[in-house]
């Protein structure tokens, strides 16, 4: 065990914990940041993409001695109440089935937008291809995300 | 417990338990009647719903939330009734245990088996409302018009909010269910609306509470080392190396393998990393799915039992003029949610609590209590969020697991399943084969359909009796889309030959339908082609716009199925030319006789891959609630259905299933995922399920596409399509 200082959502948070444990579980289990999911542990699903230093990244892949002064914005944070445009389009398309994967799918086309302000299908399908959504989705995450990208532009 | 009971809506059919399973007797109880005035008393006339003085109006959902849309469609049928303020009802999941006596969410069967109930529930506070406020200005009631949570006096305007009225509402005496109007449907303002799922908001900020998310005090985290062979078993263990691990807590045996507790989900999996087992590899260790499926390719070609017989049956594919042949076969499956099952317990000496994404929180309490001998009254089971289901969480082994370990230790537990967990162990959809047959005459008309189906009957929720596996009737339920064929042939044999195997198996989205109907479809376009006739207007010459046909204890309804043919090809431009390379194809089914779905699909062929382009649906489910997620439950139906053909099998060697997560077996993507557009048809019908209808039919017209662009036929899931050996 040794001692992390992490900034989460703008704060920062002293954790304790082994090197190698993957940022996931401290989010979860140690801050109580449940809005990052668990959905395989081992980058195939993308249920737990968070922001490192503003890129989408998966939390079950980047260990805790890994981060050092990176800021990191989980689903929590990405808007104080829910206005971010990704999470307004992902409500006006009404995405979500479950709901499972979607704070995975809404960081990673977060990330993709601010990148890419207006992104074609290609872009889309290249950012959102490794998040899994079981419950197929796909086509309403795709309407939100040129919905998202036409909201941001006005 | 039977495992048909699970399956479908059928049982209720027979039992005449309609309106009533599950939701019946929490209604029409009329001892939950007024309750005492008190100042500012809700107003309570049901277990289902409440409205405080506040105007709050508390509607109470008595099935599991999966992503099927309960949360939302359920409410808005008890708001439409009431006549109230949709945008001030809150959602409240009901707890297992009495008042209600089944919470069971399977079968597609939500809005089946609640619409009338639930309308009943809406309606009766509405006309103790309506009473209350007419008492209260001394007026008749009626001249008083419910609207928007409000109660109108219509010559004077007056007004009275249902917050206002709520005491005095308690105090009116609860009218019986027959007493009590329904709603004209042409007067309906919410059901019928395209209206937002009620956990958006929660889900998009991440507040959103799955079993996963659960947290209690002194609750500690647990993973299970089981045996990796189907059906092994625990010999040994050394846990040195485990209580090492910082974090790590306790190591106990528990009925299923060896519980790691831990403070924290990571130390539990790397605790359990470093356990040393020996297993038992038990009785199935030599098990190969390969060698299996051979087996059933071989059974199909066997004598079954016969599960429906028409005309002369098989006898009569001697007659025709030309006879066709051909072999289907479709692999072990898995649900593959992206939520691991797991629980959190707390069980206590004579009490227990547990939080569990659930499809069966009965069956947790049931089996809870006769477990630990606790009375039933004292198990509070709360069923959280799922993060996906698909029939995996009626098994309730994780709960029993969960309630095992918070026993052994003396505390909560939160028993987790990792990925490879959830992909291993539990139940799968069964692999089967099928042979199909058929006889056309000299004019192209089929005369003469045969279906064999060789698999096995679940055994999820107990092994099939010998007696069972020469049943006809039980076999028969086995096979569904096998022996419900609905088209007019005179000529039909179905049957069916149970091939034994050590695989779990149990409920999978749709059941028995996806295997049959891949087969029934896809072998009706081979019919179709051997006559030298468009597959569309084949089966359309064997229905007709009013006739019915039974088929067990099914009615199916022939002109409705017509109708979503004919509808989807339109919408779709059937006859309309394709790009070069592409091709169209079509099918469709009649789901548990109350949901008709077709489909044309369109996929391209270039540079030696195929990909599916476009999929055009006609969906007729009868009364649609909420049209917004009707149509999410078809996407999703299509994009599982479109998984099952062309991604991912379950595979076991030696007694191992040898997938443990997406990276193996794999489901569709979003750069995969076709354009969709969705027709549906009004109707005034009992509304039907959309759960699962739309799986089944998917798979055969992505064939029958396949062909029409390829001219290769596709007989063997998943589709590995690779162009053929030059």
């Amino acid at each position: 065990m040794a001692s992390f200082t992490v900034t989460i959502n703008g704060e920062a948070r002293r954790v304790e914990a082994d090197p190698d444990t993957p940022l996931l579980w401290v989010l979860r289990d140690t801050l109580g940041l449940t809005g990052t999911k668990y959905g395989c542990g081992l980058g195939v699903c993308g249920a737990c993409t968070v922001h490192v230093a503003g890129e989408a990244a998966r939390a079950c892949l980047t260990s805790i001695d890994s981060i050092g002064t990176r800021k990191i914005t989980t689903i929590e944070g990405l808007s104080r109440d829910g206005s971010h445009p990704v999470q307004r389009a992902w409500i006006a398309e009404d995405v979500a089935q479950c709901g499972y994967c979607q704070p995975g799918q809404i960081m990673q086309a977060a990330a993709l937008l601010a990148r890419k302000s207006r992104p074609t299908d290609a872009e889309i399908d290249d950012a959102m291809r490794d998040n899994v959504c079981r419950c197929g989705t796909y086509q309403r995450i795709r309407r939100a995300i040129h919905l998202a990208a036409s909201e941001r532009a006005k | 417990m039977s495992a048909r009971r699970d399956l479908s809506r059928r049982l209720f059919l027979k039992s005449g338990l309609v309106a009533t399973a599950g939701f019946g007797l929490a209604f029409h109880l009329p001892e939950i009647a007024c309750r005492a005035t008190a100042i500012a008393e809700p107003f309570a006339p049901n277990a289902l719903l409440s409205i405080e003085p506040s105007g709050a109006v508390r509607i109470v959902v008595p099935r599991s939330e999966m992503g099927q849309g309960v949360r939302t469609s359920l409410p808005m049928i008890v708001a439409e009734e009431l006549e109230a303020d949709w945008t001030r009802i809150e959602v409240v999941q009901a707890i297992a245990g009495p008042p209600f006596r089944s919470l069971r969410t399977s079968g597609s069967g939500s809005i089946y088996g609640g619409w009338r109930a639930l309308r009943t529930v809406g309606a009766t506070a509405r006309e103790m409302l309506l009473t209350a406020a007419a008492t209260e200005w001394n007026v008749a009631r009626t001249e008083c018009r419910a609207e928007n949570s409000t109660v109108i006096h219509v010559p004077t305007g007056r007004r009275a909010t249902y917050g206002d009225l709520a005491t005095a509402a308690a105090k009116v005496p609860v009218p019986k269910p027959e007493d009590v109007p329904l709603k004209d449907p042409k007067a309906f303002r919410i059901v019928g609306t395209r209206v937002r799922r009620v956990d958006g908001p929660a889900i998009v900020a991440g507040t959103a509470v799955y079993g996963m998310d659960v947290r209690v005090p002194g609750m500690k985290t647990a993973v299970i080392a089981r045996c990796p062979v189907l059906g092994g078993s625990l010999e040994t263990f050394d846990a040195a190396r485990t209580r090492k691990i910082t974090g790590v807590r306790d190591v106990v045996r528990v009925s299923t393998g060896i519980a790691v507790v831990a403070d924290t989900t990571w130390a539990a999996i790397r605790g359990r990393e470093a356990l040393d087992v020996s297993w038992d590899e038990g009785p199935n260790r030599a098990f190969d799915s390969t060698a299996y499926a051979a087996e059933l390719e071989a059974a199909a070609r066997r004598a079954g039992v016969v599960t429906r017989r028409e005309g002369e049956g098989a006898a009569a594919l001697a007659k025709g003029a030309r006879s066709i042949e051909a072999l289907y076969t479709y692999p072990y499956q898995v649900h593959a949610p992206v939520e691991p099952a797991n629980c959190v317990a707390d069980v206590r000496k004579d009490s227990c609590e547990i939080w569990a994404p659930t499809q069966a929180p009965d069956t947790i309490r049931e089996q809870v209590a006769a477990r630990f001998g606790i009375p039933p009254e004292r198990v509070r089971v709360h069923v959280t969020l799922l993060g996906g289901a698909f029939g995996r969480r009626l098994g309730i082994d994780y709960a029993l697991e969960a309630a095992e370990t918070s026993k052994a230790i003396g505390a909560p537990a939160h028993l987790v399943w990792t990925r490879e967990d959830d992909t291993r162990n539990g139940f799968f959809q069964p692999s089967s084969a099928h042979l199909l047959r058929g006889a056309i005459d000299a004019s192209g008309n089929p005369v003469a359909w045969a279906h064999t189906k060789a698999s096995f009957p679940h055994s999820a929720f107990g092994a099939p009796s010998a007696a069972e596996l020469q049943s006809s009737e039980y076999l028969r339920d086995s096979a569904w889309g096998a022996y419900d064929v609905p088209y007019s042939i005179p000529n039909i044999e179905t049957s069916y030959v149970p091939v034994a195997s050590p695989v779990p198996t149990g409920p999978w989205r749709s059941v028995y339908s996806p295997s049959c109907t891949f087969a029934r479809e896809s072998f009706v376009d081979e019919m179709a082609h051997a006559a030298g006739r468009d597959p569309l207007a084949f089966r359309l010459a064997l229905l007709a716009k009013d006739r019915t046909v039974r088929a067990g204890e099914l009615t199916l309804d022939q002109g409705r199925l017509a109708r979503v043919l004919e509808l989807a090809a339109e919408k779709a431009g059937w006859d309309k030319p394709l790009p070069k390379g592409w091709g169209r194809g079509i099918a469709a089914n009649i789901y548990d006789q109350d949901t008709f779905i077709a489909y044309v699909v369109e996929v391209s062929h270039e540079g030696g891959r195929v990909r599916v382009r476009r999929v055009v649906c006609a969906a007729d489910p009868g009364v649609i609630v909420n049209p917004n997620g009707a149509e999410a439950q078809i996407e999703g139906g299509i994009m599982f259905g479109l998984s099952t053909a062309l991604c991912g099998e379950i595979t076991i060697r030696k007694g191992r299933v040898e997938q443990s997560s997406y990276a193996d077996y794999p489901v569709m993507r979003i750069d995969e995922a076709p354009a969709i557009e969705i027709h549906l048809v009004a109707s005034n019908a009992q509304p039907a399920g959309l759960g699962e209808p739309p799986v089944p039919p998917i798979a055969p017209a992505l064939a029958n596409a396949i062909f029409a662009a390829t001219g290769r036929r596709m007989r063997h899931l998943p589709i590995r399509f690779e162009e053929p050996k030059r």
